[in-house]
């Protein structure tokens, strides 16, 4: 396993005008789950095929535990990767596509069942060791292929490209349980790439929001959703996202927008943001008070409100702000104090 | 519970079009042929029923049996050479190129030549005397000439079809490469594994498809061949190059022999059919397993 540091890294295709990444910089410490979370058009693809060594960067440098990398093919950097729909050689058995990259790299059979067994028991899949993956399903075969990039003990990086994008919904807890679990246990530096904000801020130690712009944010979970960095992880990051108003709507001095989270705002009559209820939904009960999101027409925009929901559409309510991020050029210059 | 039995039948008169179609297309023409085979015909007013006689004459036929025989032969030869050779061909063939459309192109012109043109082709480019590879090979020192030597007759037979048909091999083969998504190529990278290794564990068993479509085209094609050594070779030297169906035409349209060659036609129709349920349920069956 490797700490992995992107130095500048910049990515042109060749023809293209502009840098499709520009001046990345990023350090993943050596056993940490990261995520890269961004929307389609971003670069994720890009940034995976330059960590994978599928491409070259054509300005800066990716570092393995402070070795320049940039140059060298995917298979020289021990790099394992996951891909959106299970790849898996369809005519070995289970046991076999897990031995297989010990194989090629002549490890003894001793060895490559040590492995694999140990592996298989992480991840719950050792009673499939002798059947075909066609016969499995799409979340055991996804598995058996995070099997196939965990075996080998050298892997110094395991990419995750959309892992979960196949496996239907039920499914995708208990497969994100198990990648989390072998994570852990194993120690293996991951990089989750995905579009999915909910699967980035569960599965990752520390997040990376990336846009064509870079990367706006690396944080934790919880840094990314209390305060973003930028108003684009704001809007990006929860459902639904930050509600934005001018910073002179609520008397703040500095900065030019405030965002705040549909929970940091309360119904209050002699609060600031007045508006009429343009419409309610229903999320779940507390104490037998309905709860729901409640979505006011004011003159900032719409604002959405988590609170009881026991109002009527079109009724005149007013908002009170307990906690909000102060934003200046669209990046964050202050914050009010944890209420 | 109340019964379901159809009460109105006449939908039956909506496939009647397809079953007048096909009878007067196959079955009636085959049904022909299958009355025909169990007559001794003297002329159209002068048959005799004869049972299973033409049947067992013709299966102890010593010319059908070499017929026979070097047919399967021949079917062999070109599968043995033209699938592997498809498939070395697709593989060669660029994926993203601006060459591309030209090679497929250039590759889809044998398939687009008429039978006996090809086998004229062939017939003046082997000519020892004023053929290109024939006075080419003669003036390498071997006496090549297959209008004389039924090796040579046989080589350049078999050299014909090859050049013919491995086209649609890898033409098919080709499509079926293309198909294969590029995960599959940067796991096996990041796997390790070697050339022959991708072949054999990614793309050879998703090609797997198209080659039992190339295989079942090529043995129904080349167990029928007709044309090629007709023009070629005449089925000559001797019988060296007298495959089924040519020994059928001489039997049916050189002697008149109508009842004879029409069971001839049945047996061989349903060698066709054997082998070729013989290969694919052999396959299905290894689906399964």
């Amino acid at each position: 396993m490797a700490g992995i540091r992107l130095d500048k890294l910049s990515f042109r295709y060749p023809g293209a005008d502009t840098n499709t990444l520009e001046d990345l910089q990023l350090d993943i410490a050596n056993g940490e789950a990261h995520a890269l979370l961004g929307a389609s058009g971003a670069g994720k693809t890009t940034l995976l095929n330059l960590l994978s060594g599928i491409l070259s960067p054509t300005g800066g440098r990716i570092l393995f535990d402070s070795e320049d990398v940039s140059a060298l093919a995917g298979r020289i950097r021990n790099v394992a990767q996951v891909f959106q729909f299970p790849v898996l050689y369809e005519s070995l058995s289970v046991f076999e596509n897990l031995a297989f990259p010990l194989q090629t790299r002549r490890a003894s059979a001793a060895r490559i069942a040590e492995r694999v067994d140990y592996v298989s028991a992480e991840l719950g899949i050792a009673a499939l060791h002798k059947r075909k993956p066609g016969t499995l399903t799409l979340s055991e075969k996804q598995l058996v292929a995070v099997g196939k990039a965990l075996t080998r003990p050298d892997t110094s990086l395991v990419l995750l490209d959309e892992p979960l994008t196949a496996v239907e919904p039920r499914k995708k807890w208990r497969l994100r349980q198990a990648l989390l679990k072998a994570q852990s246990d194993l120690g293996v530096t991951m990089i989750y790439v995905t579009h999915d904000q909910t699967e980035a801020l569960t599965f990752a130690e520390r997040v990376s929001v990336l846009t064509a712009d870079g990367i706006l944010q690396t944080g934790t979970p919880e840094e990314i959703y209390q305060s973003p960095a930028h108003e684009f992880v704001g809007h990006f990051v929860g459902s639904p996202g930050m509600n934005f108003v001018p910073a002179s709507a609520l008397g703040v001095a500095h900065g030019e927008r405030i965002g705040f989270r549909p929970e940091w705002a309360l119904i209050d009559a002699q609060g600031p943001i007045a508006g009429s209820i343009k419409r309610i939904r229903m999320q779940s009960t507390e104490n037998g008070v309905p709860m729901g999101l409640i979505t006011l027409d004011t003159r900032f925009g719409e604002i959405a409100v988590r609170s009881m929901a026991n109002l009527d559409v079109g009724a005149d309510i007013a908002l009170r702000v307990n906690r909000y991020v102060v934003f200046a050029g669209k990046t964050r210059v202050g914050e009010s104090a944890l209420a | 519970m109340r019964s379901l039995k159809p009460r109105d039948n006449r939908a039956w008169f909506g496939v009647l079009p397809v079953v007048l179609i096909v009878a007067f297309s196959a079955v009636i023409p085959l049904m022909t042929v299958v009355n025909y085979s169990v007559q001794d015909i003297l002329d159209f007013n002068t048959r005799f029923f004869v049972g299973f006689e033409w049947y067992r004459e013709t299966l102890n036929d010593p010319r059908f049996l070499s017929a026979f025989v070097r047919q399967v032969v021949f079917s062999g030869t070109i599968l043995l050479i033209e699938i592997p050779l498809g498939i070395a061909v697709a593989k060669g063939i660029p994926r993203n190129s601006k060459l591309t459309p030209f090679i497929l192109i250039l590759l889809a012109l044998p398939l687009l030549i008429p039978w006996n043109v090809v086998a004229t082709i062939w017939q003046i480019f082997a000519r020892p005397d004023i053929g290109l590879l024939g006075v080419g090979i003669n003036a390498l020192g071997i006496p090549y000439n297959y209008a004389t030597d039924p090796t040579h007759a046989w080589i350049t037979i078999v050299a014909m079809d090859v050049w013919h048909w491995t086209s649609l091999v890898a033409l098919l083969a080709f499509a079926g490469l293309t198909a294969i998504p590029r995960p599959f190529y940067q796991a096996a990278e990041i796997d390790g594994a070697n050339r022959w290794q991708i072949f054999r564990l990614i793309e050879l068993p998703r090609l797997r498809g198209v080659l039992i479509i190339a295989i079942l085209l090529r043995l129904m094609d080349s167990f029928m061949i007709y044309t090629e050594p007709f023009v070629l070779t005449g089925g000559g030297p001797g019988n060296a190059t007298t495959f089924l169906s040519q020994y059928l035409t001489t039997m049916a349209v050189g002697q008149f022999d109508l009842g004879p060659a029409a069971a001839f036609s049945v047996i061989y129709f349903l060698f066709i059919l054997l082998f070729c349920w013989l290969f694919y349920s052999s396959v299905v069956r290894n689906d399964d397993s």
